[in-house]
């Protein structure tokens, strides 16, 4: 089976517009000195081959020729590669030359990121046009590359890519795995280059052993795995040891990882808090809800006043209007009832709305929270634009919540571990199932019994008492509270969480707080383009894995409903209407007929 | 449960129009305890609005409905699900990505009481009352043998046949532990054997379950088979009313289903 060249063409132009698009935001310029391995493998120089590598990647992908799946064969899949990268180096390396001949500083009046340094790194050096064959070699090679990827034989393909993939992964976290190693009292120079990336001989050895791991695991057969698998889903025992060694990994994290990882962690705890609550309305009810930084806020708020925080003013400090002065471990509780009590609120208007509508409505209910935060009428109370200071730290037994990032990771982490468990049980208990059967189909639950009113307004106070947390603690960490923290992003970026992990699923909410928030904090050099690669892996992930990265078995179902409609409930139909037509004279209506005469 | 004979489920005057068409226009239709009824009639003589209407999913414009001695009007259909009146849908409406039995233990969620903290601490109340619920909905399953029973249950309801879904309808209407259930067109789609043994079930669930049933129907061996009363509608009004041989040769039925004959 080979790839149509119209693909290959298409393919190739998509893979240009990737890179000329790469050049525009200025990843080349910003990421040409991040180096990965050694010095000749910059981050930069690594998004010079990838476009080439995806779109060749996604040319030969396997087709299905009248419902039979053909993967393309191995030479015609390298070759169609080579032909992308051809392709797409081509038409990128005649982009570069324009741009030289018009001239950046006419270009820069539009696009600020092209510059003489730009052009500098797209040739090498070596000036237009001398530079651009090396661009365009670059570009086949990283074509070819893309057809390994998919066309190589699978023995060969996994350990491969398991192995690059691990050597990108410890050099994109250079910052932090030193770290782990000096606070463990290892030497990590001959892995390590200094303040850069891998050393040659180092991701020589990583590569090695990931790809030896990865090839020894698919060598022990599918029996050895398939009874790991089992033993580790089926036998209690070891589901308890697991659970005893996540918990303890989850425990001494911290300690290895130093403070300015520990303070990201942090960061992720409190989205997973949201993502748990959130998960909920969304995932649980099928109550899209757009407006979760309303809780958020109001968790933050509530317990700045319930435990004396003061105002910040242009003269120094006032008392809010209402002020208490409880301990954090009182007041939390105060403020997950309150906010349960907000949901039924922002519930309750919204109980006849569906779908569309409800994001709507809650979209506008979360805005008007976030505005009233910054607004001069709130100002006596939660202290306007200025915001408000002095959260309490929640001491406790030696511990400082707020300045110690540490042992915040740990507050964070109790909270967090409280949130799981109360949703899973809830989860698989009768509230669960009616959640369930409510979003299937709200109009049969309620028919069925179930009183769809009551679960929905459970569903806003349980999901508004778990993002309150999120609030709460967010304002133990940071101490002081500005209403720019409560814009539309917070509810966004829980969304995302959700649906990134996969919609119901626990495991999902946290793998999905640990890619979005965890990753660009580790990854500091990405900050700027934080949203940039929100949007990609969110695309990235609604097209090629719509279930989310962890998926809830059930919705994943969901999801592939079509499909399931054509399998299952569309076709039985017609059969056996086919076959009562076949037996009976005349079909159903035909014996009434000749009853009544 | 009612004693036989009583008066279960009254309409007095029901009616029902969206915008311009009448789907029910004054309707007068009672079942006693213990009957099996059917409601015969053309497509669109108002059938499934009346049941619409009995299980509150539309308001009635006009009328009453009383059901077991009390008004339900404007009651929410969970209420009057709780109250004993089940029923099923003239599409099959399962909850597709839910187990067979799940579905059927969502019909048995009306008659738990567990909440939050219960569902949260997994109190021994709680427990007792998942356990409880589980039995009664494989009750309900039982109830169609071997149909929806062993490793079927644990199946999504999407991987069923097209007559077992209609079966796991039933089940789930049951496991509301019902005192009338209303069965709109039960046998739609089925093929003849598969017809006769839903028309042994409809006896059955009066006979061993004690539960009385009102069907729409259209397959008249069945209407046969099972009615003690036959109600015929048209226009959203009843037409003719009476044992099956009565309503199948009422001229007024016949010219409902038939047509007026030419004069000639």
């Amino acid at each position: 089976m080979g790839v149509p060249s119209r693909s290959i063409w298409r393919g190739g132009l998509i893979g240009a517009i990737a890179a000329i698009y790469v050049a525009l935001v200025g990843l080349y310029t910003r990421f040409a000195d991040l180096e990965l391995v050694g010095e000749q493998i910059t981050l930069g120089r690594l998004l010079l081959v990838a476009p080439a590598l995806v779109a060749a990647y996604a040319v030969t992908r396997p087709r299905v020729v009248a419902g039979e799946r053909r993967p393309v064969a191995f030479g015609r899949g390298v070759l169609a590669g080579m032909l992308t990268g051809l392709v797409t180096g081509a038409v990128f390396a005649a982009a570069v030359w324009f741009a030289e001949w018009f001239g950046t500083d006419r270009i820069r009046e539009v696009f600020i990121q092209i510059s003489d340094p730009l052009i500098a790194f797209l040739t090498f050096d070596k000036g237009v046009p001398a530079g651009l064959p090396i661009l365009i070699a670059l570009s086949v090679l990283g074509g070819t590359v893309g057809g390994l990827a998919r066309t190589a034989p699978a023995q060969a393909r996994a350990p491969l890519a398991v192995g690059t993939l691990a050597v990108l992964a410890m050099a994109l976290l250079q910052r932090i795995i030193p770290i782990v190693f000096v606070e463990l009292g290892f030497e990590a120079d001959w892995l390590y280059a200094p303040s850069r990336g891998l050393t040659w001989f180092g991701a020589a050895l990583v590569f090695v052993a990931a790809a030896g791991v990865n090839a020894l695991w698919h060598r022990s057969g599918e029996r050895t795995r398939e009874r790991v698998r089992s033993t580790i889903q089926e036998a209690p025992a070891a589901k308890l040891g697991l659970l005893v060694v996540i918990i303890a990994v989850l425990a001494i994290m911290p300690l290895l990882l130093g403070t300015v990882i520990s303070e990201v962690l942090g960061q992720v705890m409190i989205y997973v808090l949201l993502g748990i609550g959130l998960n909920i309305v969304v995932g649980y009810a099928g109550l899209l809800d757009l407006g979760y930084v309303a809780f958020f806020a109001f968790g933050a708020y509530t317990l700045g006043l319930l435990t004396g925080a003061f105002l910040n003013t242009t003269t120094g400090a006032a008392e809010p209007v209402l002020s208490g002065d409880l301990s954090f471990y009182v007041a939390i509780w105060i403020v997950a009832l309150l906010a349960a009590g907000l949901g039924l609120l922002i519930g309750a208007p919204v109980l006849r709305l569906r779908g569309d509508y409800l994001a709507i409505v809650t979209l506008g209910l979360g805005e008007i929270v976030s505005i009233i935060t910054a607004s001069r009428w709130a100002q006596p109370l939660i202290g306007g634009p200025q915001g408000m200071r002095g959260v309490t730290k929640a001491e406790f037994a030696g511990f400082n919540f707020q300045d110690n990032p540490q042992h915040f990771y740990y507050l964070a982490l109790a909270f967090v571990i409280l949130a799981l468990f109360i949703s899973w049980r809830l989860a698989g208990s009768r509230i669960g199932r009616a959640w369930n059967a409510m979003r299937e189909d709200e109009q049969v639950a309620e028919a069925m019994g179930v009183s769809t009113i009551r679960f929905k307004l459970l569903a806003f106070a349980m999901g508004g008492a778990i993002g309150s947390l999120g609030g709460a603690l967010f304002a133990v960490n940071l101490g002081s509270l500005t209403p720019t923290s409560f814009e539309l992003l917070v509810s966004i970026t829980a969304l995302a969480v959700v649906i990134l992990g996969g919609l119901g699923s626990l495991p999902g909410v946290v793998v999905g707080a640990l890619v979005l928030i965890g990753l660009p904090g580790l990854l500091r050099e990405f900050e700027e383009y934080r949203l940039l690669i929100y949007g990609g892996a969110l695309v990235a992930i609604m097209i090629l894995r719509p279930q989310g990265l962890i998926p809830n078995v059930r919705r994943s179902r969901e999801l592939h409903e079509e499909e399931v409609e054509q399998d299952a409930w569309g076709v039985a139909e017609p059969d056996d209407r086919e076959a009562v037509a076949a037996v009976l004279p005349g079909g159903g209506l035909g014996v009434e007929r000749e009853d009544l005469e | 449960m009612s004693a036989n004979g009583t008066r279960l489920l009254e309409l007095a005057g029901v009616a029902k129009h969206f915008g311009g068409l009448y789907a029910l226009s004054g309707l007068d239709m009672y079942v006693d305890a213990g009957e099996i009824v059917s409601v015969i009639g053309p497509n669109g003589a108002g059938k499934s609005t009346m049941f619409n209407v009995a299980t509150g999913l539309y308001p009635p414009d006009d009328g009453d409905v009383r059901f077991n001695g009390q008004s339900i009007v404007g009651l929410a259909p969970n209420r009057i699900t709780k109250l004993g009146l089940a029923r099923t849908f003239q599409t099959v409406h399962l909850f597709p990505n839910m187990t067979v039995l799940e579905n059927a233990m969502v019909g048995q969620h009306c008659r738990g009481t567990s909440g939050v903290v219960g569902s949260v601490l997994r109190l021994p109340s709680t427990r007792r009352e998942e356990d409880r619920i589980r039995e009664r909905a494989k009750t309900a399953l039982d109830f169609f043998g071997k149909r929806l029973s062993g490793y079927r249950q644990d199946q999504p309801a999407f991987a069923l046949s097209y007559a077992n879904r209609r079966r796991l309808e039933m089940a789930r209407a049951l496991a509301t532990d019902p005192i009338l259930i209303m069965l709109d067109e039960p046998t739609a789609g089925m093929n003849p054997r598969e017809t006769l043994e839903l028309r042994d079930h409809i006896v059955r669930m009066r006979d061993q379950l004690g539960i009385t049933v009102l069907v729409i129907e259209h397959d008249m061996r069945v209407v046969k088979g099972v009615s003690d009363r036959v109600i015929a509608l048209d226009y959203g009004r009843k037409i003719a009313e009476g044992t099956y041989d009565d309503v199948a040769n009422d001229p007024q039925v016949i010219e409902a289903y038939l047509g007026t004959k030419a004069v000639g």
